[in-house]
């Protein structure tokens, strides 16, 4: 009774009820549009859930059953989990980390090059943790370098983000277009199968699926990320910073330190993303577009409360509409957009969550 | 060299002018206290609601007139969808930058989507674009012999001038009018102006509104010289360059709009060292570059002094200390 009551109108789960009124107006403003382009609501979300592996379709393909797609699914979701935890910890210490589009590609563009470099020198495990390292390190130390120049030269984080986006775009599609470039897909060459993330295309029981192995690892990371946030000093420092900055001065945290500790911590995720995307779920990189995944882990982080697990809650729901979105285009030959449109309404929605939290306990 | 000098000078001014309307459109909205991130967003639409209005016009009569009407539309569908903005910053209390990513990313999914709806049901065709191709450009007589500076008169795109007269415009309502003083009031101490009468949110949400319009006008300008047509490449990231170059600005007009025409002779210039160096086209995107290079490196000798609008980013509560 007293939980039911907390859960209801407590203070303790007013992100997680905010999150869930998000989600059932912008499902319900979803099937409003759905409905007035003259669509079964019902059966769209139903394909939605199919797509991503969640229920069984009708017919599968040869190879292709239930599981495939739910692992396929899986492999999609690896890097928003990544993502949205990078948003998530910057959210924390009051940053904005709009720079993960520009992390995932660094990362990702740099673990092409080095793997290529090097060629079939290292052993699959290896080389798989190596591009694990490097996505890291280059996440970690772009993000560390906007903390600094936060901390040290006042330059706002959110406009040295965006520039840093662009710089990494144009520099990764100068250098894939001149350099590095497979002339028949027009898109980077393919990394090794030795160094990729997800196991891509294995038999396995009579079907071929695609085998996620960052995933473990992103989930671990969501777990790790809350430990590290709630029980220790320095997650504690974090958290003092994002709830007041004076406040934590005062009581002698270092901001440069805790600064540049968060961002390179925001950073290493993002970087992770970058490899789970480009050397995982995708095994190159295309050209002249930035992920927008990156953009999207925003919102996604916003909607799980900017708490690790929260993330990992969002990123499936989102997920299940992205992946979705293809079956559901083609079961009721509606413009595939109509899933990125589902999306950014509940972002809408889950941005201006404040209001739906109830009222706040306390002073405020 | 002239002939390179000349085509530095009118891509640059091409390129610029626009970014300076959306830079002031800018200003509008964060000197009333409202962070604009969505400057990207409102041009997009903006540029959408022009497209649609001239292809949609072109059927019924030629000439000029919807050109003219494009840009009408363009400033009302940059300035509704801005409503939105207003809507969840001021009266949902969301977080500003939050609002304004969202919107960028709401814009791009919704005119996507409702480009391929109309093309569809319109237009009878399959298409993800509206065609408009580029306005036939003018060369003022006499004026445009002057050696150098004769170029900024030659092949100057209608657009150019009716911006500088809005820009002209706005600064004086911005800096000489009540209004305007009621709207940089409301971002530097909103309970001050609420004491003197000023209701702030309604004046945050005029402001923008504004900003949604003249983003708007920027939109249709880039739909109409450099992209020629509207379809989702016009979301290159102008906007945010156009935040960079109102923050370097100090907040202020005239500063934003040297900066605005540094971005445009960097863009053009990288462009024609390219042509002259006769490099393949792969290297533009080396030169796409130098914008946000000069951006960063300036912002970080001048982002100490800078100031922002002591208010930017709070929602306005009235009995918060």
């Amino acid at each position: 009774m007293k939980f039911l009551r907390s859960l209801f109108f407590g203070d303790r789960f007013r992100m997680l009820r905010a999150s869930f009124w998000a989600l059932l107006f912008s499902l319900a403003a979803g099937a409003l549009i759905l409905f007035l382009m003259g669509k079964n609501p019902v059966s769209a979300y139903a394909n939605l859930l199919q797509g991503a592996g969640l229920l069984p379709k009708l017919k599968y393909a040869g190879r292709q059953n239930q599981l495939t797609d739910f692992l396929s699914f899986l492999d999609a979701m690896t890097p928003m989990v990544f993502a949205s935890l990078s948003v998530a910890t910057a959210l924390r210490a009051g940053f904005f980390n709009i720079a993960v589009p520009g992390q995932m590609l660094a990362a990702g563009f740099c673990a092409h090059i080095v793997m290529a470099a090097l060629g079939d020198a290292l052993p699959s495990p290896l080389a798989k943790i190596l591009v694990l390292v490097i996505g890291i390190a280059v996440g970690a130390a772009l993000s560390a370098c906007m903390g600094w120049l936060k901390y040290r030269f006042n330059v706002n984080e959110v406009v040295t983000s965006i520039m840093l986006n662009s710089i990494v775009m144009y520099l990764v599609t100068f250098y894939i277009n001149t350099f590095y470039v497979n002339p028949i897909t027009r898109q980077s060459r393919p990394i090794s199968d030795a160094a990729r993330l997800t196991l891509s295309g294995v038999r396995w029981n009579g079907l071929k699926a695609d085998f996620a192995l960052a995933f473990p690892l992103a989930i671990l990371a969501a777990f790790l990320l809350r430990t590290f946030l709630e029980r220790t000093t320095y997650g504690f420092e974090i958290r003092a910073l994002g709830l007041s900055r004076g406040a934590a001065r005062y009581s002698g945290i270092s901001l440069g330190q805790t600064t540049l500790l968060t961002m390179a911590i925001s950073g290493a995720l993002g970087g992770l993303a970058g490899v789970a995307y480009f050397c995982g779920c995708f095994a190159s990189i295309q050209p002249g577009t930035m992920p927008g995944m990156g953009f999207d882990a925003i919102a996604v982080a916003l909607l799980g409360g900017g708490q690790p697990l929260g993330c990992v809650f969002a990123s499936f729901l989102i997920t299940i509409i992205s992946e979705g979105s293809v079956y559901m285009s083609s079961r009721l030959s509606v413009e595939p957009e109509i899933a990125s449109l589902i999306t950014s309404v509940i972002l809408i929605f889950s941005a201006c969550s404040a209001s739906f939290g109830g009222r706040r306990g306390g002073h405020d | 060299m002239t002939e390179l000098l000349n085509m530095v000078i009118i891509d640059g001014l091409s390129f610029a002018l626009p970014l300076f309307i959306m830079a002031i459109g800018g200003i509008y909205s964060e000197k009333s206290g409202i962070t604009n991130l969505a400057l990207e967003g409102f041009q997009g639409v903006g540029a959408f609601a022009g497209a649609f209005a001239a292809v949609f016009l072109a059927q019924y009569t030629a000439g000029p007139m919807p050109c003219y009407f494009s840009f009408l539309f363009a400033m009302i569908g940059g300035g509704v969808f801005a409503l939105l903005h207003a809507l969840l910053c001021i009266r949902f209390r969301a977080n500003q930058v939050i609002s304004g990513v969202v919107m960028n990313i709401l814009a791009v999914a919704m005119t996507t989507f409702l480009t391929k709806r109309i093309n569809a049901a319109v237009f009878g065709n399959a298409g993800n674009k509206f065609m408009l191709g580029t306005i036939a450009r003018f060369t003022v007589p006499g004026l445009s012999d002057i050696p150098v500076l004769g170029a900024i008169f030659t092949n100057v795109y209608p657009f150019e001038g009716f911006i500088l007269v809005v820009a002209a415009v706005m600064s004086c309502v911005l800096y000489c009018t009540p209004f305007g003083l009621r709207l940089r009031a409301c971002g530097d101490n909103p309970h001050a102006a609420d004491a003197a009468g000023v209701d702030v949110n309604r004046v945050r949400t005029v402001a923008v509104v504004i900003s949604g319009c003249l983003s708007g006008i920027a939109g249709m300008s880039f739909a109409y010289s450099i992209s020629a047509n509207f379809s989702a490449d016009i979301f290159l990231g102008y906007g945010y360059l156009s935040i960079a170059a109102l923050i370097f600005g100090n907040w202020t007009i005239l500063p934003a709009f040297w900066a605005c025409l540094l971005f445009g002779f960097a863009h053009s210039g990288g462009m024609a060292l390219i042509l002259r160096l006769g490099l393949p086209s792969s290297y533009n995107d080396l030169v796409r570059i130098l914008p946000y290079v000069l951006t960063l490196v300036l912002l970080i000798f001048f982002s100490r002094h800078n100031r922002s609008p002591r208010a930017l980013g709070e929602p306005y509560e009235k009995g918060k200390r």
